[in-house]
């Protein structure tokens, strides 16, 4: 197990070497001058100046020597359009935020997902089943910015129960975008686990458990939820990803400083070192996210382990 | 600027604006509580607090470097200006500098001896030499060190390499000192009347330069920065606040009611909005999404602001004969566009000279006008033999852009004339435009917003050489205009050229390099409480230290 980690650990060196070289080529690919935000031209000699300051003069492949030199020294650069800002800085301010709201929905996805499918499964084709699944069916088909909307118009300003429309600072400014952020893996939970429970309650051993005499709730708790969580573990690490880094259209809406934002905005303003250096953290949350569901999957399935070594 | 563009992606904007609909929907549109009632007595609060909505997170705090609305905003209120501008009359007033004589090219700067620093250091003249050079150096890398190049040496100072030369020799050759502590002396290349206008625009602020010394690009953080304006800069969390509180050390803070303006920096104008109908915030600075706009103009609380600005489609001259582009400009209705799209009580553009512009009425609108003219627009193209029968119309994809440009197409189909829409995002649009224009673009649509209040500053747009000029169009005759005006002193005299000028662009005998379509409005939402003494000037600034809480 260790000589697997350490070796998929090594293998991230090159590629990462491979996301920065495709994204440094890439951005330059499109059209476009990070220096130039509004409808007015930039002079000649302040391009100059701009180009000469940020290095954008040097031929590309001394600019990505050097960058490969920063990201290795944990150096990601100065923002070409944040001026007072580096790259190190926005990281530093803004993932956390996106890392704080991607995990509180995770948790209300957990939560609220789990029981839900487990509902269903048991009360199958009947109106728990079907009320259930009206809920997991409208969290999967509803776009989250339709459900973020509406729970600011309900709460924060038609019925007003306390919590604010947007921001990220007290306890009850997290609670809406959490939920509108989370509501799309609850539905996805919800959906998951009432498939794979419903299988597992025709397992064999199910009703062997059943025949046994086990009280419905040890059959169900013992041994139908624990195997059926086995999927939901693998589906959990790529999501748990995916919520962390797309959450632009949630932060959009809740005015929220995460990290999001500055991924999309960042491309749409050529801010080259920002994109950059945004792609590379996706990159490495990417790979040790996988990581890291390979070893719990290792120890779930310890059949996935042997054919590895 | 915040009307032109915003970095909402436009189907995020979309679809946010459709939710937006089905929530109004839901709801009937009702309005919260806190913001109904009447203006009040005029009788001060206790509590001198205001929340607003700032629309963006301001790029840069460093006067240099800002290029955008909000961090012009924050710094005029930070910072100490030589003079401001008066809201109605826009002349300049005194405000750090007592006064100022003008002598052909040199201008003279008196300034007040009671300005001073946050940190106890005094405001001198010395303070502007060093601010001033320090953003025209070519190490800075200023983007509004153009708006220096009126200096003599400015632009050769900006040029220099200091890769390859020494730039000190022509540092010193920039027209800017301080012959004594209070006194402020700058040459001009050319005498220039509206220079002590322009120097209202955030770039001419002074930094302090012990502030920048010790703490190099990271000076504008709270706790670093070093301001002198009515207001400091308590808390600037990146994304979600900027706060300001009075600082009882500015030489006028007797006249300064305010205490305190919690800002929230919220770029979503649907999220502004809930958020003032919510309490949250007393003035939306933000905007207001043009689906939103029908509810909420009806209220008191939305405020409508002239902005010297023009929202206009370029043609590309080489492409379009001109008896086709003026057949263009008047099949356009003006009118059905601000009424029907984008809503926000904007004025029809007759001329690209925004209304407001001093000289406005020496200018000859009655040519073109509000409404569509199909009639002229059909005699007009039957006498143009060689129209181009096919049309490329280049757009951004901001919010509203492609809705306007889809009515000008269904009026330019009624001319006989197909219009295939290109919508592009902003950096690639930018690209396509030039100038050079690439030779696909047959018409776009852009704006222009005014640095300063001289109609120079849009005039000159449309001259040979203009880095602006994105239609190929090159009149030397209307050089030689702006050349004139240029070297007219006199205010009444050369406002007569520009109003020559704007004639010879569209005029009966224009030229049409350019449709005027509308000139810009600011839309806010304020609370009664703040409604009568928060004010937006046509540069889209506001000075909240004229703001005061009164109650209800």
């Amino acid at each position: 197990m260790t000589k697997f980690v350490i070796r998929r650990l090594l293998w991230t060196i090159p590629v990462l070497l491979l996301v920065i070289l495709f994204t440094f080529l890439m951005m330059r690919q499109i059209k476009g001058n990070p220096f130039r935000k509004t409808e007015r031209a930039v002079p000649a000699s302040i391009q100059a100046n701009l180009n000469r300051k940020f290095h954008l003069d040097d031929p590309w492949y001394v600019q990505y020597a050097d960058y490969v030199k920063g990201v290795f020294t944990l150096d990601l650069g100065p923002s070409l359009v944040l001026r007072n800002q580096s790259v190190n800085d926005i990281v530093r301010s803004h993932f956390p935020v996106s890392l704080e709201l991607g995990a509180y929905a995770f948790l209300f996805a957990i939560v609220v997902g789990i029981p839900l499918g487990m509902i269903a499964a048991l009360r199958a084709n009947k109106p728990a089943d079907y009320g259930a699944m009206l809920i997991a069916n409208v969290g999967f088909a509803v776009p989250s910015f339709l459900v973020a909307t509406l729970l600011i118009y309900y709460f924060a300003v038609k019925w007003d129960v306390g919590v604010p429309t947007s921001g990220w600072d007290t306890w009850q400014s997290k609670i809406l975008p959490s939920i509108a952020l989370g509501f799309f893996p609850m539905a996805y939970f919800a959906r998951l686990v009432r498939g794979t429970m419903l299988e597992t309650l025709q397992q064999d051993y199910v009703r062997t458990a059943k025949a046994k005499g086990l009280r419905p709730q040890r059959v169900v708790g013992l041994h139908v939820l624990r195997n059926s969580l086995i999927p939901v573990v693998t589906a959990a690490g790529p999501l748990l990803g995916a919520v962390i880094t797309g959450s632009f259209i949630i932060e959009t809406i809740f005015a929220i400083p995460g990290i999001g934002r500055y991924y999309v905005n960042s491309v749409s303003a050529r801010d080259y070192s920002v994109t950059m250096g945004l792609t590379i953290l996706y990159a490495v949350i990417v790979i040790f996210g996988n990581l890291v569901v390979d070893i719990l999957y290792g120890f779930l399935d310890p059949r996935t382990r042997e054919a590895r070594t | 600027m915040r009307s032109m563009r915003t970095r909402t992606p436009f189907a995020l904007a979309l679809l946010v604006a459709v939710a937006a609909l089905v929530a109004a929907g839901c709801g009937g549109g009702s309005s919260s509580d806190n913001n109904t009632g009447s203006a009040g007595s005029g009788k001060l609060a206790a509590d001198q607090t205001i929340t607003l909505a700032w629309g963006a997170e301001p790029p840069s705090l460093d006067p240099g470097l800002a290029t955008d609305t909000t961090s012009s905003n924050v710094l005029l209120n930070i910072m100490d200006p030589l003079v401001k501008l008066d809201p109605k009359t826009l002349k300049p007033v005194p405000n750090l500098a007592e006064s100022w004589d003008v002598n052909g090219a040199n201008v003279t700067f008196h300034l007040r001896h009671d300005g001073k620093w946050t940190n106890g250091q005094p405001v001198t003249a010395n303070d502007f030499v060093y601010s001033w050079l320090r953003t025209i150096s070519p190490e800075l890398g200023a983007d509004y060190a153009y708006q220096f190049f009126g200096i003599k040496g400015a632009s050769d100072y900006n040029s220099c390499d200091p890769k390859k030369s020494d730039c000190n020799a022509l540092k010193a050759k920039v027209g800017i000192s301080a012959p004594d502590k209070y006194t402020l002396k700058v040459q001009l290349v050319s005498p220039q009347p509206w220079f002590i206008q322009q120097v209202a625009h955030h770039s001419f602020l002074a930094v302090n330069r012990s502030a920048v010394e010790k703490w190099g690009e990271k000076w504008t953080q709270p706790g670093h920065i070093v301001t002198n304006g009515p207001f400091k800069l308590a808390v600037w969390k990146h994304d979600a606040e900027i706060d300001l509180a009075k600082w009882n050390g500015w030489r006028d803070a007797k006249d300064v009611k305010l205490t305190r303006v919690d800002g929230k920096i919220i770029t979503d104008g649907t999220t502004a909005v809930q958020a003032f109908s919510a309490g949250e915030v007393d003035v939306n600075t933000t905007g207001i999404p043009p689906a939103d706009l029908p509810r909420l103009k009806t209220e008191d609380t939305y405020q409508n602001y002239p902005a010297l600005g023009t929202y206009y489609y370029g043609l590309n001259v080489k492409n379009v004969p001109l008896g086709e582009r003026k057949a263009l400009a008047f099949a356009i209705d003006r009118k059905e566009i601000i009424d029907n799209i984008a809503q926000a009580d904007q004025v029809p553009a007759t001329g690209f000279s925004p209304k407001g512009i001093p000289g406005f009425s020496t200018i000859d609108n009655t040519y073109l006008e509000p409404t569509a003219d199909m009639a002229k627009a059909k005699e007009l193209l039957a006498k143009t033999p060689n129209a181009k029968k096919h049309i490329n119309l280049f757009v951004n994809d901001a919010p509203g852009h492609k809705e306007i440009a889809i009515a000008i197409q269904a009026a330019w189909k009624k001319l006989g004339i197909d219009v295939t829409l290109k919508q592009m995002e902003w950096a690639q649009f930018l690209e396509f435009l030039g100038p050079p224009p690439n030779k696909s673009v047959d018409a776009y649509r852009l704006g222009w917003i005014g640095d300063y209040v001289d109609d120079i500053n849009f005039l000159e747009l449309w001259t040979c050489k203009s880095g602006n000029n994105n239609t190929n169009y090159c009149n030397p005759k209307y050089d030689a205009l702006i050349a004139k005006a240029r070297a007219t002193k006199d205010n009444g005299e050369r406002q007569k050229v520009y109003a020559q000028a704007e004639d010879m662009l569209t005029g009966p005998n224009g030229d049409f390099p350019i449709i005027p379509i509308y000139w810009y409005t600011y839309v806010t939402q304020e609370a009664p409480s703040v409604k009568d003494s928060f004010n937006i000037n046509l540069l889209d600034q506001f000075d909240l230290s004229k703001v005061k809480v009164v109650n209800g």
